[in-house]
């Protein structure tokens, strides 16, 4: 990296963290060598694993997946949490930045990406660039097409791999679940609000949807967007600078909480 | 513009007779398999030539946002991409192969170690697996291996060595497969580009 770059993460790490701070965020530290339990390595295949003196340790590779655990081991006065530092995995090390929320309420969940946002859009602004995309889905609106048309599971891993022939093949072409898969993806969300409208999760994407038009970006719904982190298990969503790199990634998980992280590698802004 | 791995071979003498049969000569034309080039561009469409290995792993990273690729390729190692479709070429399959006469198969010999490891684990039959990189009939007739597990077209090379299919594994196909980023955010240009090839109807 060059100094030029360097001094940029630097910058937009403090930027961010500084924002946090002021809306109300605990700003956290934690040692990079945490306590390991075999259960983590399910969450984070990635870590690299040590014993000393008789204990299992892991170097930290995922601050959301260490904050989950360090939430877990004691009793916290905060619930909103902003972190920066590094991660390690598979002998790789790079910086991440971003925040967690511990039973947060729709609203809170809601304000945290709109702040997200704002903050991403000034940025990419300052070096005259838009932001292209926020792709986002909800692995339960497919447990509502499965139950709702009565197929089996084996459709929904049809869904995950955007496998459209099998699923004509399977399905026919009129059946709507394949209608939807094969309709351009920014116009899947009017079929699926059409059909689940009512659902509170589609009333919390409707709002997401609203607050990235407001800033002009291209809003996305897909049944097939899943995270490559696997502790995900509800909202998920990613925005997009560059075409192929996600800036903020975040979403649900581990049943009432909320994170997200700002790519401060490849993500566009460095 | 979008990036189209193509992978060198027949798999690409397919696809441009498939383009051809589309009428889609403004592609097939230009898509030359004999050429030294790395890349031909037509319009707002890259198309590189890549080793059939190579295509998945420049869709998952978004060197390319389209691949087409055989399915052996994509059930031997996993990617993350999306295997979006099925395409109408490229048809083979997977068969346990070797001399006349064996009873029971102790060592095979592949390029597909996954796949044949998955095979005999789902058989619960006991095996020594060997990978070998290509021309792997000459195994049995060298006695490295008493069977193999590999890609059966026509049939005419095991013919042509004494060899003779045991059974068959699974079917083959050509698929078309997209980078899990980039076919949202070149949505705009990837749509069309497979409704024009037909991907979509």
């Amino acid at each position: 990296m060059s100094n030029q770059e360097l001094l940029k993460r630097m910058s937009l790490g403090y930027q961010y963290t500084k924002l946090m701070a002021d809306q109300g965020y605990k700003l956290i530290d934690l040692n990079m060598i945490e306590p390991f339990r075999i259960e983590d390595k399910k969450f984070q295949p990635s870590s690299i694993v040590f014993e000393r003196d008789e204990r299992m340790y892991a170097i930290r590779s995922d601050w959301t997946r260490s904050l989950l655990n360090f939430n877990e081991a004691y009793f916290l006065e905060d619930r909103l949490f902003c972190y920066y530092g590094p991660v390690i995995r598979n002998y790789r090390s790079f910086y991440q930045a971003g925040v967690e929320l511990y039973q947060p309420s729709t609203d809170e969940i809601v304000n945290s990406i709109k702040l997200h946002l704002d903050f991403i859009k000034k940025q990419a602004e300052q070096q005259n660039r838009v932001l292209r995309s926020l792709v986002a889905n909800n692995d339960y609106l497919i447990d509502l097409y499965l139950e709702k048309y009565d197929l089996n599971n084996e459709i929904r891993f049809l869904i995950y791999d955007k496998n459209l022939s099998e699923l004509k093949e399977k399905l026919g072409a009129d059946h709507p679940l394949y209608k939807l898969l094969s309709t351009r993806v920014s116009q899947q969300f009017n079929l699926i609000q059409q059909e689940f409208s009512d659902d509170a999760r589609m009333k919390l994407i409707n709002q997401i949807k609203n607050i990235a038009e407001q800033d002009q970006i291209k809003f996305m719904l897909d049944l097939s967007f899943r995270s490559p982190q696997s502790y995900y298990n509800g909202l998920y969503f990613q925005v997009f600078l560059n075409y192929d790199t996600p800036l903020l990634s975040g979403g649900e998980y581990n049943d009432g909480a909320f994170g997200i992280a700002l790519n401060l590698e490849d993500g566009g802004l460095v | 513009m979008i990036t189209v791995a193509l992978p060198k071979g027949r798999l690409l003498n397919d696809f441009m007779d498939y383009l051809e049969k589309q009428g889609l000569e403004q592609y097939s034309t230009v898509l030359d398999a004999k050429s030294r080039s790395l890349y031909t561009i037509v319009n707002d469409v890259k198309f590189i030539y890549a080793k059939g290995r190579d295509v998945p792993i420049y869709v998952e990273n978004g060197s390319a946002d389209i691949g087409i690729i055989g399915l052996d390729i994509i059930t031997e190692n996993e990617f993350d991409i999306m295997n979006v479709s099925r395409l109408p070429f490229g048809e083979c399959h997977f068969s346990i192969c070797g001399l006349p006469g064996v009873e029971r198969f102790q060592t095979i010999a592949t390029t597909f170690k996954n796949i044949a490891f998955q095979y005999f684990k789902e058989k619960r039959q006991q095996v020594s697996l060997i990978h070998l990189n290509g021309s792997v009939e000459l195994a049995p007739l060298l006695g490295l291996a008493d069977g193999i597990v590999d890609i059966v077209e026509t049939g005419n090379t095991l013919r042509a060595n004494g060899l003779i299919e045991y059974e068959k594994i699974m079917d083959v196909h050509a698929r078309l497969i997209a980078n899990r980023q980039t076919f949202y955010t070149k949505e705009d240009k990837i749509y069309p580009f497979l409704k024009e090839i037909g991907v979509f109807d």
